[in-house]
């Protein structure tokens, strides 16, 4: 399993758009691909999941990828939040 | 071919297109466990009623962005997982399944404190109507499915349903129920679809499909007609659609008499877009902007700053007067979030202003509201159902409770804001010149003024011919209001149907009422009819 730690910019944090966004990145993903904050564990492939999550902007995540493509999806989906999920 | 005659035009126009049947189906779960053997039958029945809405939404995704949400829940992972874990390990069926893991989601959304994703709950819901629909192998009406142009006949339509109406589609309605006043008429007429309402034995006679051609200022419907009855009706729509175009071309000349009289033209508007929908005709103003939707379509009774936001766009977008009647609940109208009693007689009953000032902490939040939007626009603030004297100045003495409050904290409103009343109870026609002296204006409300002097409930189809406005007493009490206003020199308008009605205009301008608010689709028309009008 390979992680990163990234900061969410987007202003009113990962409410529907954005976290449809990476729904639907994640879901084409080989790999598990899940985001822990604190004590959550969310699944990154569930639009629901994320929305139920309510992560604020500023908020630190941690992206952990497990699989075959782990390396290639990790680096991928890290872009993905960082530029801000099309917002 | 079958011919109807019927009474009731909700909103005038001629259509011809097949019908649209709108019926909703039993969507009850059925409970149950089921064999272990039979789990992986029933999630496969759970996948394919996913595959199929999935497809669905795909189609309506590209006519509006909120599908796009549904779809991408509808496919969801945590949904997915939860009705399956249900059916494997718990043995359920995937009926009860999906009911229970629907529930679970939107429960969580409902719980969370930020406002945007507690209304997400409501998303989950729809979605999960859909599944159910699916599973069930029923088809799910849903407005916002229609793909041709179409005549809607239903029971009767309900504020979630014509929210999804496009109008490019839907060419006309015919409801079995409802009156002229009831909401899908309102709606009908704010967005200019031929409607008649209140057809009984309507829905028996249809199957989707069918053509139809009706003129609903006539009244007329035609069932399957035949190749000469369609032409001419076609003709005939053409006719009308020429008239509406020369109607569009006066709307450059303000409203002035032919004696002179500049006449107020405003509208009535249920929300920010029946506000969109009417500044094209070149309004005087908003003269009836109904704060109801605020709490209806909610979650929780709307928080100061969530009205602040919506009153302030208002308040941007109209030039002019934009006059915000205060809630005015009870009687028809219900919230989903807050239990009234139930009343032997709501109309008579706990409503408006009656609700309002005794939910003080309530009523001060949207009186602050409306006070902090003043800062942006021509605002004015309207109680509704005043009986008496001390009902206003107690309503007032909460107005300047409030001024003083965001004086206090520096907060910036229009110091000249004018608080009126609507008269549409018995009592404050009989009490107009007494309430004329405290009021800034008067906005006649002849909906309720009408079923309260007449005693007749206008929703009750037994007694709703009775149902009059044009009455000698209505009309005497009218008059007696708009001298009574116009002996302390203010202003006097009309925001109840009856300000569109064309056989009224012309008394009204006679009697020297100086507002004329109404739906949108009446505001045309009326201008026509005060342009005509001699004195």
């Amino acid at each position: 399993m390979v992680s990163r730690k990234i900061t969410v910019s987007n202003q009113s944090g990962l409410h529907a758009r954005p976290a449809g966004v990476l729904a639907q990145a994640a879901g084409k993903c080989k790999s598990d691909v899940i985001i822990k904050v604190g004590e959550k564990t969310i699944q990154a492939k569930s639009i629901l999941n994320i929305m139920a999550a309510a992560i604020k902007c500023g908020t630190e995540i941690e992206l952990c990828c497990n699989g075959e493509t782990e390396e290639e999806d990790l680096n991928k989906i890290a872009e993905l939040i960082e530029s801000g999920l099309g917002e | 071919m079958e011919k109807i005659q019927v009474a009731k035009t909700a909103s005038r126009g001629i259509a011809v297109a097949p019908v649209y049947y709108f019926q909703e189906p039993d969507l009850t779960p059925e409970m149950g466990q089921i064999p272990a053997d039979e789990a992986d039958a029933q999630a496969a029945r759970f996948e394919s009623a996913q595959d199929t809405v999935i497809e669905e939404l795909s189609t309506l995704a590209e006519k509006h962005e909120i599908f796009a949400a549904h779809q991408e829940i509808a496919g969801d992972f945590m949904l997915r997982e939860g009705v399956l874990t249900k059916i494997k390990s718990e043995l359920k069926n995937a009926q009860q399944a999906l009911e229970e893991t629907i529930q679970e989601i939107s429960a969580i959304f409902a719980g969370m404190d930020d406002e945007y994703m507690k209304e997400r709950a409501a998303d989950v819901k729809d979605v999960g109507k859909r599944l159910m629909a699916a599973l069930k192998g029923v088809r799910l009406p849903d407005l916002g499915n229609m793909d041709q142009e179409s005549i809607v006949a239903a029971r009767d339509l309900y504020p979630s349903d014509t929210v999804k109406m496009n109008p490019e589609f839907v060419k006309g309605i015919l409801t079995e129920e409802g009156g002229v006043t009831s909401h899908v008429s309102i709606m009908a007429k704010s967005m200019g679809i031929p409607t008649l309402v209140g057809v009984q034995g309507i829905l028996a006679k249809l199957q989707d499909g069918v053509m139809v051609c009706m003129d609903a200022e006539k009244g007329s419907i035609v069932i399957d007609p035949d190749e000469d009855t369609r032409t001419q009706y076609l003709r005939k729509k053409e006719a009308y659609e020429k008239e509406r175009e020369m109607l569009v071309q006066l709307r450059s000349c303000p409203a002035v008499t032919r004696a002179g009289k500049r006449i107020s033209l405003c509208a009535n508007v249920g929300n920010l877009e029946d506000i969109h929908h009417a500044l094209p005709m070149n309004i005087d103003g908003v003269g009836l902007f109904r704060s109801e939707f605020l709490y209806m379509e909610n979650s929780h009774f709307p928080t100061e700053e969530e009205q602040f936001q919506v009153y302030r766009q208002a308040a941007e977008l109209v030039p002019q007067e934009l006059t915000i009647r205060t809630l005015d609940i009870g009687g028809d109208k219900e919230l989903p979030y807050f239990e009234f009693e139930k009343e032997e007689n709501p109309f008579l009953g706990w409503r408006a202003i009656r609700i309002s000032l005794e939910m003080k902490k309530m009523f001060k939040e949207q009186l602050r509201a409306i006070l902090r939007a003043s800062a942006f626009g021509h605002v004015r603030i309207m109680f509704p159902m005043i009986i008496s004297m001390e009902e206003l100045q107690e309503a007032k003495a909460l107005v300047e409770e409030c001024r003083k409050e965001l004086c206090a904290e520096g907060i910036a409103f229009d110091e000249k804001i004018e608080v009126g009343m609507m008269i549409e109870t018995p009592a404050s026609v009989l009490l107009a010149e007494e309430f004329a002296k405290e009021a800034d204006f008067f906005s006649i409300g002849t909906n309720d003024l009408t079923q309260y002097l007449l005693a007749v409930d206008r929703g009750n189809k037994k007694v709703a011919d009775r149902y009059d406005f044009m009455h000698p007493a209505v009309l005497k009490a009218i008059g007696h209001v708009i001298n009574a206003g116009h002996k302390e020199q203010i202003k006097v308008g009309m925001c109840g149907e009856m300000a569109g009605s064309p056989a009224a205009v012309p008394i009204l301008l006679d009697m020297g009422l100086d507002e004329f608010s109404m739906s949108g689709g009446s505001i045309d028309y009326v201008r026509k009819l005060v342009l005509e009008f001699e004195n």
